[in-house]
């Protein structure tokens, strides 16, 4: 085993635990916890108003809107015959999708044992909470009457008289997503509580009484350890089944029907993939903004990010490969229909849907082949943005463009949202934000205790010693981070 | 510390043993031939397929461990490297399959291509000459790859320069996208296409699930026959075979998860044109079979592997890798049979021959390359990590 000759990047390669650091900053455990509570701790910066207040008014407008739909009805809305179905189920399967990315770094990433998830989980977990509130609003609003709304849970009622159709997928989505809705917010919180006791012995007076009252009596001893190590693996593993479960389900409101461009067997695994690509652009997008503005950079590194990227690339190629499964399998069936809607979408009324879907899922993740362009922070950043919209377009187009040209060309039509969808849709990034931004004032923004576990375990890496002093001398230049 | 190098003696006597398992079995399936040529034709598809899908799953997550710099693997990570490099012999292996086209095939025949018209707009996909050229493009992916890794992982055995570790990294990731589509277009081609009308868009990753669950139970095999004689018992431990256990575990999940979708959504849409193909394994015995296989591929794998004390014991994990190996094996032919025999579940000897036969054809290439190496891939800096591993 002698005569290892080893670069800064092989250093590098086998020392993964390694990633928080940047050589510029000091990254014990008093730093993290420095960092990272003082950004609840401070004055609330000006920026911070700024931004909450913008958003706060885009969500008044968010519920405005909802208002007048109610009051209204459901036809302010632009869905018609033969699209019975729009942008209502188009945003919420988007935002349900933006959730996955929290569970699959938080859960699977943990049974994987990637340290690295540690300075991301908690942004993103939080993130997961909040797309799914966003979600939940449109099946929601969507039945008209909201004040029924409870119809969609099987209860006993009177006034109906009659039980909900256990065969639907409908039914089976509000069984799977309030499970994930619940085991997410369990999951997010037990993670929280060592971080709220942190918050908590450093303050005083009322706000110590409130961080203690959420931190549960937590003292960090052996056996709340013990305890708290042991809840936490069964959460992820009971999690992760879920992430799975949740946007199956989700696809399977398509793929149980009859619709060409619906109705395909590889749905279930496809929307799974696009869900965790578009949960990652999203974390991509809040995460190179938020890094950068609570000064997180030796927490959140450039190799977090090309990680990131990483993912990204795999699960946007996934997607791809579903897309042209899908094309040839519509060609390869000698279903005229199943052949039509393929074509229809590519070159009918909705092209540019289409057009704009395959560029920015299929295209444009392929520039992180290059290791400059996925360590590249503003050219990230504009392609996360890229992949929210096609990722966004992917759901239009599977929804709208299948259903707009009905089987008899009588019954042809085309969608054109009102100003009620698109307000609607826009205030629900008011609702994400203004959640977001009272997350990142209130609750640690990365998590504290298991960020301090992969520097501990850092110390228990097993590598020979010569190998040791090797990464010790080289050890800046292994951290410097090009920018 | 182990001795990473194949003892002589050793290599010999297994060799001898492989050889002499290939030349009964393939004689015994040679003589098929001129006893049953349909039977023969479909029982060495089948044995075709199971085996190198064992081999096409190692390499799928042999590269999916270089992209994720795992360090576990390490130790056994020979093993995989090697079965990878014997894709190549593959293609004599799929001479027969080509040779036995029109006995497989229905879309083979011109004159029943010309009364039907479905086969028809399938024509420019499904006939002959393209079905050829396409199985070498496939192999020549998998050779491609295969041989890659094991060259440059073989090559770091000796000059340690862990630039063949960032080399296989970078041929790891289109290797991975490249080798997925291969695969999935090689189970449209050699297994839907039995069934010329039917299609459905998850066939390639149900098909591949199947033998990436295959390669876990035969890389835990391997180990466990090794370590039966004393070899690589420090390196390959507990910790490792508690892993390749919850590897098997998650793949039996996913397999189920993906034919589970695959038939359910098939049936509750109710589209004759979809339904026949499970209709035709409801047939007789045929329904028996689909429902043991839920039991034997799902429910007992599922229930039996859960707990940790059974992917630790490395009886019960053996005793599992070969049950999920039989079960896998009994998915491929219940995917291939039905099309031969419609009216019931019929195993012939060959269906037990071939499957050896095509075996032993792998393992003879894969012991040979086996022995020109250390046995472990000695030159790698993750090995100290893979042989501290430690499952928390």
């Amino acid at each position: 085993m002698e005569n290892l000759t080893l670069t800064k990047s092989d250093l590098d390669a086998i020392s993964p635990r390694m990633v928080l650091d940047k050589g510029t900053r000091p990254t014990g455990y008093r730093e993290v916890t420095e960092d990272v509570v003082s950004i609840v701790e401070v004055k609330t910066p000006a920026a911070w108003w700024v931004a909450f207040v913008v958003s706060f008014l885009v969500m008044c407008m968010l519920f405005g809107m909802l208002a007048y739909q109610v009051a209204t009805g459901v036809g302010v809305w632009g869905n018609n015959s033969p699209v019975g179905w729009a942008w209502d189920i188009t945003n919420f399967v988007f935002w349900i999708g933006i959730g996955h990315a929290g569970t699959l770094i938080s859960a699977i990433l943990f049974l994987f044992r990637q340290k690295w998830r540690t300075s991301i989980n908690r942004a993103a977990e939080a993130m997961t909470l909040f797309a799914v509130a966003c979600a939940g609003i449109y099946p929601v609003f969507h039945v008209g009457r909201i004040w029924r709304a409870y119809w969609l849970f099987p209860i006993p009622n009177t006034d109906l008289q009659m039980w909900q159709n256990f065969r639907s997928p409908l039914l089976w989505d509000v069984f799977a997503i309030s499970t994930y809705g619940t085991v997410s917010a369990l999951f997010w919180y037990v993670g929280l509580i060592p971080d709220l006791a942190t918050v908590r012995d450093r303050a005083t007076g009322l706000r110590a009484k409130i961080y203690g009252f959420l931190s549960l009596g937590w003292r960090g001893s052996a056996v709340h350890w013990n305890n708290y190590e042991m809840a936490y693996m069964l959460l992820a593993g009971l999690s992760t089944p879920l992430v799975l479960s949740v946007h199956t389900i989700v696809s399977f409101d398509f793929a149980v029907s009859v619709l060409p461009g619906w109705h395909t067997t590889i749905f279930p695994p496809y929307f799974v993939a696009g869900a965790v690509f578009s949960g990652f652009a999203m974390v991509m997008t809040l995460l190179v903004i938020f890094r950068k503005w609570f000064h997180l950079e030796h927490l959140v590194t450039i190799k977090h990010l090309e990680n990131m990227n990483k993912i990204m690339l795999v699960t946007g190629t996934v997607v791809g490969y579903a897309y042209g499964t899908e094309f040839f399998i519509a060609w390869y069936s000698g279903n005229p229909y199943e052949l039509f809607t393929f074509q229809n979408r590519a070159f009918g009324p909705y092209w540019w849907a289409y057009w704009s879907m395959i560029s920015c899922n299929v295209l444009s993740p392929q520039f992180f082949w290059s290791k400059s362009l996925r360590t590249n922070i503003p050219f990230m950043f504009v392609i996360s943005i890229f992949i929210n919209i096609g990722m966004w377009f992917e759901r239009f187009v599977i929804i709208v463009t299948s259903l707009h040209r009905d089987f008899l060309p009588s019954s042809w039509g085309y969608f054109r949202p009102t100003y009620v969808d698109i307000l609607t849709f826009v205030g629900t990034f008011g609702l994400f934000m203004t959640l977001f931004l009272l997350f990142v004032r209130f609750v640690p923004m990365i998590a504290i205790s298991e960020v301090k576990g992969v520097i501990a375990a850092d110390k228990h890496r097993n590598l020979p010693q010569h190998v040791e002093a090797e990464m010790a001398v080289k050890h800046n230049e292994i951290m410097k981070v090009v920018v | 510390m182990d001795n990473f190098n194949l003892d002589p003696g050793l290599w010999a006597k297994v060799r001898n043993i492989i050889l002499f398992l290939f030349l009964v079995s393939a004689a015994a399936t040679g003589a098929g031939f001129f006893i049953d040529q349909k039977q023969f034709f479909h029982s060495y598809l089948a044995g075709f397929m199971w085996a190198t899908r064992i081999l096409l799953g190692a390499l799928f997550f042999l590269m999916a461990g270089y992209l994720a710099g795992a360090a576990w693997n390490v130790t056994f990570r020979r093993f995989s490297e090697t079965m990878a490099a014997t894709l190549p012999y593959g293609l004599i292996l799929f001479i027969p399959v080509a040779l036995g086209i029109h006995d497989l095939y229905h879309w083979s025949h011109a004159d029943a291509v010309a009364h039907d018209a479905i086969l028809q707009g399938k024509a420019a996909w499904l006939n002959p000459q393209f079905f050829m050229i396409r199985a070498v493009i496939y192999f020549a992916i998998w050779t491609f790859f295969g041989l890659g890794i094991y060259r440059n992982s073989t090559a770091m055995d000796k000059d340690k320069n862990i630039q063949h570790m960032h080399s296989n990294s970078r041929f790891a990731a289109p290797g991975m996208l490249l080798v997925f589509l291969a695969t999935s277009f090689a189970a449209f081609d050699w297994l839907m296409s039995l069934d010329p009308h039917w299609f459905s868009t998850m066939y390639g990753i149900y098909i591949y699930a199947g033998g990436g669950l295959a390669s876990m139970c035969t890389l835990a095999l391997i180990s466990l026959g090794f370590r039966r004689v004393g070899v690589l018992k420090n390196s390959i431990t507990e910790e490792h075979y508690h892993d390749l256990g919850k590897w098997m575990f998650a793949i039996t999940v996913f397999w189920t998860y993906v034919s589970f979708s695959q038939y359910m959504l098939y049936w509750y849409a109710n589209i004759p044109e979809e339904t026949i193909w499970f209709k035709h394994r409801f047939v007789g015995s045929w329904l028996s079979v689909s429902k043991f296989m839920v039991f034997g591929h799902f429910v007992f794998p599922l229930f039996f592997l859960i707990t940790r004390k059974t992917k630790r014991n490395l009886t019960t994990l053996a005793f599992m890798a070969v049950w999920l190996l039989a079960m896998d094996y009994l998915d491929i032919h219940w995917n291939v049979m039905p099309t031969l025999h419609p009216t019931g579940f019929a195993p012939h000897w060959m269906d037990f021959t071939a499957p050896v036969a095509m075996v032993s054809f792998y393992a003879f290439f894969f012991w040979n390359r086996l022995q020109q190496h250390a046995i472990v891939p000695v030159g790698d800096v993750r090995l100290y990590q893979a042989l501290a591993h430690h499952n928390i």
